[in-house]
């Protein structure tokens, strides 16, 4: 499986409610150095109640110019989250189930783009 | 002084390359029909390119990216897949037509059928594209393409009724025998003639060709902000010329030649040799613009090496593309399809796909990480909105308005 089959796929909970799809998937670049940057670790998957599109951006607090097209592109994904990867129990071929007791973090990323 | 001097060129060369076969064309479309009373739209159009070249020159000189290297980043590999098929395709066309516009060109100079002067035209523009400097190409083109200003001059000797032409400037209104759907059809191709959007890929992609630092940023708004409207007189003046000879001729423009009938008439044989190199000129330098877009868009794209400042060795399928793009156009233009037919297309669907690269370039130029502290400010944010607004009505109005009117006839 490539991670572009991933984007897109239904989010479950534990009970089998559904939370909404994978938009995103969210890196850490803090494994094994290389020789330009360290190697990427997955961190977890940004979850999405209402639009799979990309955020084109404005995951980013900083960044909101200009009005009002900033407002309603983050508008897009409001109520949007990110699972740990630890708190992810399966990932199959047509959804994906969180671990019972998940916790959803904000997706925002500060004006230079870390957590 | 040679700063000084380098400015007047760089106006210069934004004047002569302001207007391709798509402006010739459906200005003089539009003055023949409808007077001068679309000459607002020119205005529109001019201030929209010089807002979005203005937007994609920054970007490209802050973060050293050019268009296509941004809307990839930015819109993934899908959307952004989507977005680069409509743009190439639609830049493909406007090859073509630049093309046909340069061999029409030639056939009224010489009276040899255009079809014979396609194969010359289009060895020629390989040729320039494989071997002249970027800087000597781009400048020598726009220099030859000034002598366009015989159309402002030929209006001045048809010594037109400038009351009248006035009044259908300031006072837009229908002609009687026109009707409101081709009227707004015919204002979407002129803004799309204005606001081509191979004009930002080339501008975004010159200015990494030119390897333009923060510091040149001075010299490239000078450059669209005062050579662009000046050629977007040009343009009006083609038009006028139209509405004092053909319209009250009844002649509806729909070849090259009556394109510069009215200078034949205003300013006689010397117009009329001023006005076929300026053809030439301005569709040959459009044809080596939009060839290059064509490979530029999908180098950039693709994360190919690219650029006129590698050698064509080192740039390998960027120079093979633009290869293939020119023989596709030979293809299409050796099927017998009317050029002028093909340009009066291109410019409307050019206006559809407008939003496709503006929106990403708007996006980023807002954006600190790549622009520092080079983001737009709050005027141009604020202009910029009305405009996003403005190609998104355009475009989404183009195609219900193509089908009502018959594109136009």
């Amino acid at each position: 499986m490539i991670l572009g089959d991933l984007l897109g796929t239904p989010v479950y909970d534990s009970d089998g409610g559904r939370l909404g799809r994978v938009a995103d998937a969210r890196f850490v670049v803090d494994g094994a150095p290389q020789q330009l940057m360290a190697e990427a670790r997955l961190l977890g998957l940004v979850v999405s109640p209402h639009s799979v599109s990309s955020f084109l951006g404005y995951e980013r607090t900083g960044v909101n110019q200009p009005w009002p097209l900033a407002q309603m592109l983050e508008w897009r994904h409001r109520g949007s989250f990110l699972v740990m990867w630890e708190d992810i129990a399966m990932i199959g071929e047509k959804s994906v189930r969180l671990r019972e007791g998940f916790t959803a973090y904000s997706p925002a990323l500060d004006g230079a783009g870390q957590e | 002084m040679k700063r000084l001097l380098g400015v007047a060129l760089g106006v210069l060369t934004a004047i002569g390359g302001f207007v391709d076969i798509g402006d010739l064309v459906t200005n003089a479309v539009v003055g023949s029909r409808f007077g001068l009373s679309l000459v607002w739209v020119v205005g529109v159009g001019v201030v929209g390119i010089c807002l979005f070249a203005n937007m994609s020159g920054r970007v490209a000189a802050a973060s050293g990216r050019a268009t296509f290297e941004v809307i990839r980043e930015r819109l993934g590999p899908r959307a952004g897949l989507a977005n680069l098929s409509a743009s190439f395709l639609i830049n493909l066309m406007t090859v073509t037509a630049e093309l046909g516009g340069i061999a029409l060109a030639l056939q009224l100079a010489s009276s040899v059928h255009y079809l014979l002067w396609i194969p010359v035209a289009v060895v020629a523009v390989w040729l320039v594209i494989w071997r002249v400097k970027f800087s000597i190409m781009e400048n020598v083109t726009g220099m030859l393409g000034l002598t366009l200003i015989v159309f402002v001059v030929a209006l001045f000797l048809l010594k037109p009724d400038w009351g009248n032409l006035a009044g259908q400037a300031l006072a837009p209104a229908i002609p009687g025998e026109e009707t409101a759907s081709s009227y707004w059809y015919y204002a979407i191709a002129l803004f799309g003639a204005a606001m081509t959007p191979y004009e930002v890929f080339f501008f975004s992609s010159g200015a990494v060709e030119e390897g333009w630092s923060v510091k040149d940023l001075v010299q490239s708004r000078i450059n669209v902000l005062v050579g662009f409207p000046l050629g977007g007189i040009l343009s009006v003046a083609i038009a006028g010329c139209a509405a004092v000879v053909l319209l009250p001729a009844g002649i509806a423009v729909t070849s090259l030649s009556q394109v510069i009938l009215p200078v034949a008439e205003g300013a006689g044989k010397l117009g009329l040799a001023f006005v076929l190199v300026g053809i030439v000129a301005a569709t040959f330098g459009a044809a080596l613009e939009t060839t290059l877009s064509s490979g530029y868009t999908l180098a950039q794209f693709f994360g190919w090496s690219w650029g006129k400042f590698r050698r064509p060795a080192q740039a390998a399928r960027f120079h093979l593309s633009m290869i293939i793009c020119l023989l596709i156009g030979i293809a299409v233009l050796s099927t017998g399809v009317d050029p002028v037919l093909v340009t009066e297309y291109s410019v409307v669907f050019s206006a559809i796909a407008l939003p496709l690269t503006y929106l990403p370039i708007l996006i980023v130029s807002n954006d600190p990480q790549y622009m520092g502290e080079h983001v737009n400010g709050r005027a141009v944010n604020v202009l910029s909105m009305v405009y996003l607004v403005v190609i998104l009505v355009a475009s989404i109005a183009a195609i219900p308005l193509m089908i009502v009117t018959g594109a136009g006839s």
